[in-house]
């Protein structure tokens, strides 16, 4: 391996975003020529935030980016692309209705308003890449008709057709199937061979530990590591990966679960792109019981929620909540029924920013008989107290009751989801994502507010991409890879490292094996 | 306690800024006229004594403000659901020609109204139902379905309900079932229109439906979320639209002396439907805000006789500052930049 030259390098990148989230604390990287560098990290550690400061699609707030020793400033992509620097996105950058040939050049076609595109040339150029690298694509089908696996092809084509030498891939695998994830594994080789450099984002361990040459494990912001992928193994990587110090501490007594309050059977559902994103799945959470689900992002966790909440089809299964059968009832019976719903996303979903604070307050349950002059007339004066009395409860700070509820901070706008879902009077209530973007001191207000709901005998789905939130808050949690559950345990019977490798897509019996 | 928080009009900001728009229409309005060599202040002078200054004048007004507030209202009402509805124009015709079959059946003002009403509603149908289940866009179907009820209104109008006695005209309205006249030519039809404005600021901001129809129309997932039903909502938006429009249509034919009927090439109910899009955006897209910019309109369009007369003004030039107004209205934060100016501070 000719391991010596690096071809980039970036040294001390900090990037800190206009809102003042810390993305990148001092960051160092180096990638060698000719070698697949894996970069590994859960959500939120930064992973992508740092290509795309290298690709030129952010500016990092300090640090220096080096290319073959000399260092560099990229304003935008095209710069990184002029210095020999590509990405693929995990969501295609591809113009659906135009052919592969055409989606290759667009951008490439020449400068004049109306000079010609040689499109033989480019032809020829595009077969000859193609020839070399021992992969084809259909150039004149339109890419929307093509399989997934193949549009991701036709972006690595776009970026080699621009002479690109490192080729970054953001979580590559995240949208194929098993197939294809081995062709593209070959394709990547085919460029290693070539003297192609190739980083490869990913939180999956096992693509990690086939692909790579080295790894370097990112988390927080903060590189953790870099290993040699022949010296590392999943359980290392996991621990990179995850351990870390437990922040907050919640007071939780031990309680005995009642009966099962949702249950959940062989659920199957279709995912946006058509994929099916939750596989059979099974699970019952009890009156009483927190029931966590962890896992990276994506792997049909959000699927999950909509299905069981109402929101999205179910194709196949049933879901009972207190032995009802529910499945394919809307969210109105439903919350009829006794659920309750802290949508993962809370200013597309769970609010509508333009109301007031008093018309968000009796979203999805105005139409209750208290808030009803007679039937069909709301009754506002109720609507405000309700409002108020949610204020106060929670110690919602809000300039007022009439306030458009976008003048709220992100930790108030999640208090008043949480107050009001709360105000549902719910027997089972999903909290998805509950504390995400929000600070601290709601962070904490929030997650003891669960427990004393669990506390009250409650059934609580808490879905969450913080791992540290859903150990230390759920009393069984079930860890979700592509739509279905590598394990249910409970969570202080299992070593943050199992939990990583779960994460990662290793089953629970294969760990304790 | 301050009344109903939801109801903008709490919130004077929309109003103020239609009044500056108002103003700015008339300056660049005055600049025109200086260009073509009238005297500004005498033009303005005879459009304000025109429109209020005799009771005549007054009535006048009241009259022309009528069908283009409820044609305002639908394209509100669609506006608050999401969906820009530019189908008034089609339902005013049907609204219009069903009064003149109808009442002509049966000679009772109340059935005239309603057969307007229903008519009117049944030609947003087709737009709501393709929007609803075939997603496609209002805009395209509702224009395509403006002339299609235009050009079938104009064969009725010269074919099977023309006027024996005068072919260019369809029948009249029988007197029976003609809108009761107050005075100068004024029947109760602007009272209809502004119970109609209130009524639907009601069903906006003080119903189930109407919270479930602005929520679709601000944020179609958190409706949804919300256990509201989006689809319903713009169904209702387009029906109730329809209806508000049909009821103008039909009072413009059945509160409009001396001919009770539709005039030759349907002159008389062409282009109430365009306006009222104008007449809305002034108002704000809130009912009650439409009740004050449709009688503005009004006015503008009374006032215009006078100035004529006696400035010498030609009519078309209402047309260049209402649309100013309209342009002025349109252009978002328009307020905003205004008060910083005013401030002193400069836009970051």
């Amino acid at each position: 391996m000719m391991e010596r030259v690096p071809i980039v390098e970036m040294k001390g990148i900090v990037k800190v975003y206009p809102d003042g989230t810390k993305a990148l604390k001092g960051v160092d990287l180096v990638v060698y020529q000719g070698e697949i560098l894996g970069l590994l990290g859960e959500n939120g550690a930064g992973k992508t935030t740092l290509m795309k400061i290298l690709f030129g699609m952010l500016q990092p707030t300090a640090g220096k980016i080096f290319v073959k020793g000399k260092e560099v400033r990229f304003k935008s992509p095209s710069d990184a692309i002029a210095h020999g620097i590509g990405m693929v996105h995990q969501h295609f950058t591809l113009v659906e209705v135009f052919d592969a040939l055409h989606n290759i050049i667009l951008g490439m076609e020449g400068h004049g308003l109306l000079s010609k595109i040689d499109v033989e040339r480019a032809r020829r150029k595009i077969e000859r890449l193609m020839e070399e690298l021992n992969f084809r694509v259909p150039l004149d089908v339109p890419v929307e008709e093509l399989p997934v696996g193949v549009q991701q092809r036709v972006e690595i084509l776009k970026m080699l057709y621009r002479d690109v030498e490192v080729l970054i891939l953001d979580e590559p695998t995240a949208v194929l199937t098993p197939i294809e994830v081995r062709e593209l594994f070959r394709v990547l080789r085919q460029l290693k061979a070539r003297g192609k450099t190739i980083i490869f984002i990913s939180h999956k361990l096992n693509e990690v530990m086939e692909i790579t040459d080295r790894v370097t494990v990112i988390r927080k912001g903060k590189v953790v590591g870099t290993v040699r992928t022949s010296e590392a193994t999943p359980q290392l990587l996991a621990r990179m990966m995850v351990g870390r110090d437990v922040v907050l501490r919640i007071e939780k007594p031990p309680k005995e679960p009642g009966k099962p309050i949702l249950r959940v059977e062989k659920l199957r559902v279709i995912g946006d792109r058509g994929e099916v994103a939750v596989k059979d799945l099974s699970f019952e959470v009890r009156a009483g019981e927190i029931f966590g689900i962890a896992g990276v992002e994506g792997n049909g966790q959000t699927e999950l929620i909509e299905a069981i909440s109402g929101l999205r089809k179910v194709e196949g299964g049933k879901v009972y909540l207190n032995e009802k059968d529910i499945t394919g009832k809307g969210p109105k019976e439903l919350y009829d029924m006794g659920m309750a719903h802290i949508p993962e996303d809370r200013t597309h979903m769970g609010l509508i920013l333009d109301m007031t604070v008093t018309e968000n307050s009796i979203l999805g349950l105005h139409w209750r008989p208290k808030f009803q002059r007679f039937k069909g007339v709301i009754n506002w004066a109720r609507a405000r107290e309700h409002a108020q009395h949610l204020i106060e409860q929670f110690d919602i700070s809000a300039p007022g009751t009439e306030a458009p509820v976008k003048s709220l901070s992100g930790g108030n706008q999640q208090k008043l989801i949480v107050a009001r879902e709360v105000s549902k009077e719910p027997v089972f209530i999903i909290a998805a994502q509950p504390t995400r973007g929000v600070d601290v001191a709601s962070t904490e207000y929030i997650r003891n507010y669960l427990v004393k709901l669990r506390n009250e005998d409650k059934a609580v789905l808490l879905v969450s991409a913080d791992l540290d939130e859903v150990v230390q808050l759920s009393d069984r949690m079930g860890v979700m890879y592509e739509g279905e559950f590598m394990g249910v345990v409970k969570p202080e019977e299992v070593t943050t490292e199992e939990i990583g490798m779960m994460m990662g897509g290793i089953r629970y019996e294969e760990i304790r094996k | 306690m301050r009344r109903s928080g939801s109801s903008p009009l709490i919130n004077f900001k929309p109003f103020v800024e239609s009044l500056i728009a108002i103003l700015v229409g008339f300056i660049i309005g005055a600049i025109v006229l200086i260009a073509f060599g009238y005297n500004p202040l005498e033009a303005y002078y005879w459009l304000f004594i025109g429109a209020l200054g005799s009771t005549r004048g007054i009535a006048s007004t009241l009259k022309y403000a009528t069908p283009i507030m409820l044609t305002a209202l639908t394209f509100a009402i669609g506006t608050r659901t999401g969906i820009f509805n530019i189908g008034a124009e089609g339902s005013f015709y049907f609204g219009a020609i069903a009064s003149v079959i109808f009442t002509n059946l049966w000679g009772n003002m109340w059935f005239g109204l309603l057969m307007g009403m229903l008519l009117g509603a049944l030609w947003a149908l087709p737009a709501a139902i393709l929007k609803v289940y075939r997603g496609v866009h209002e805009v395209i179907s509702t224009i395509m379905l403006n002339w299609i009820a235009w050009f079938f209104v104009l064969w009725l109008i010269v074919g099977p309900y023309a006027n024996p006695n005068d072919p260019n005209k369809t029948i009249r309205i029988p007197e029976a079932a003609r809108l009761p006249v107050i005075g100068y030519g004024l029947s109760i039809a602007i009272i209809i229109a502004v119970i109609a404005a209130i009524l639907t600021y009601f069903l906006l901001w003080h119903t189930t439906m109407g919270f479930g129809m602005r929520a679709s129309g601000i944020n179609q997932k958190a409706a949804r979320y919300g256990g509201m039903n989006p689809k319903m909502a713009i169904m209702w938006s387009f029906i109730i639209g329809g209806l508000l429009s049909g009821l103008g249509g039909a009072m413009k034919v059945m509160g409009e002396g001396p001919t009770y009927a539709i005039s030759q090439g349907g002159a008389n109910i062409y282009g109430f439907g365009f306006d009222g899009i104008g007449v809305s955006l002034v108002g704000r897209n809130h009912p009650l805000g439409i009740i004050l910019s449709a009688l503005f309109f009004g006015m503008m369009r009374a006032g215009t006789a006078l100035m004529q007369v006696n400035a010498h003004v030609p009519l078309e030039i209402i047309k260049v500052i209402q649309g100013i107004i309209v342009i002025t209205v349109a252009i978002p934060g328009l307020y905003d930049l205004l008060v910083r100016a005013f401030r002193g501070g400069v836009a970051q």
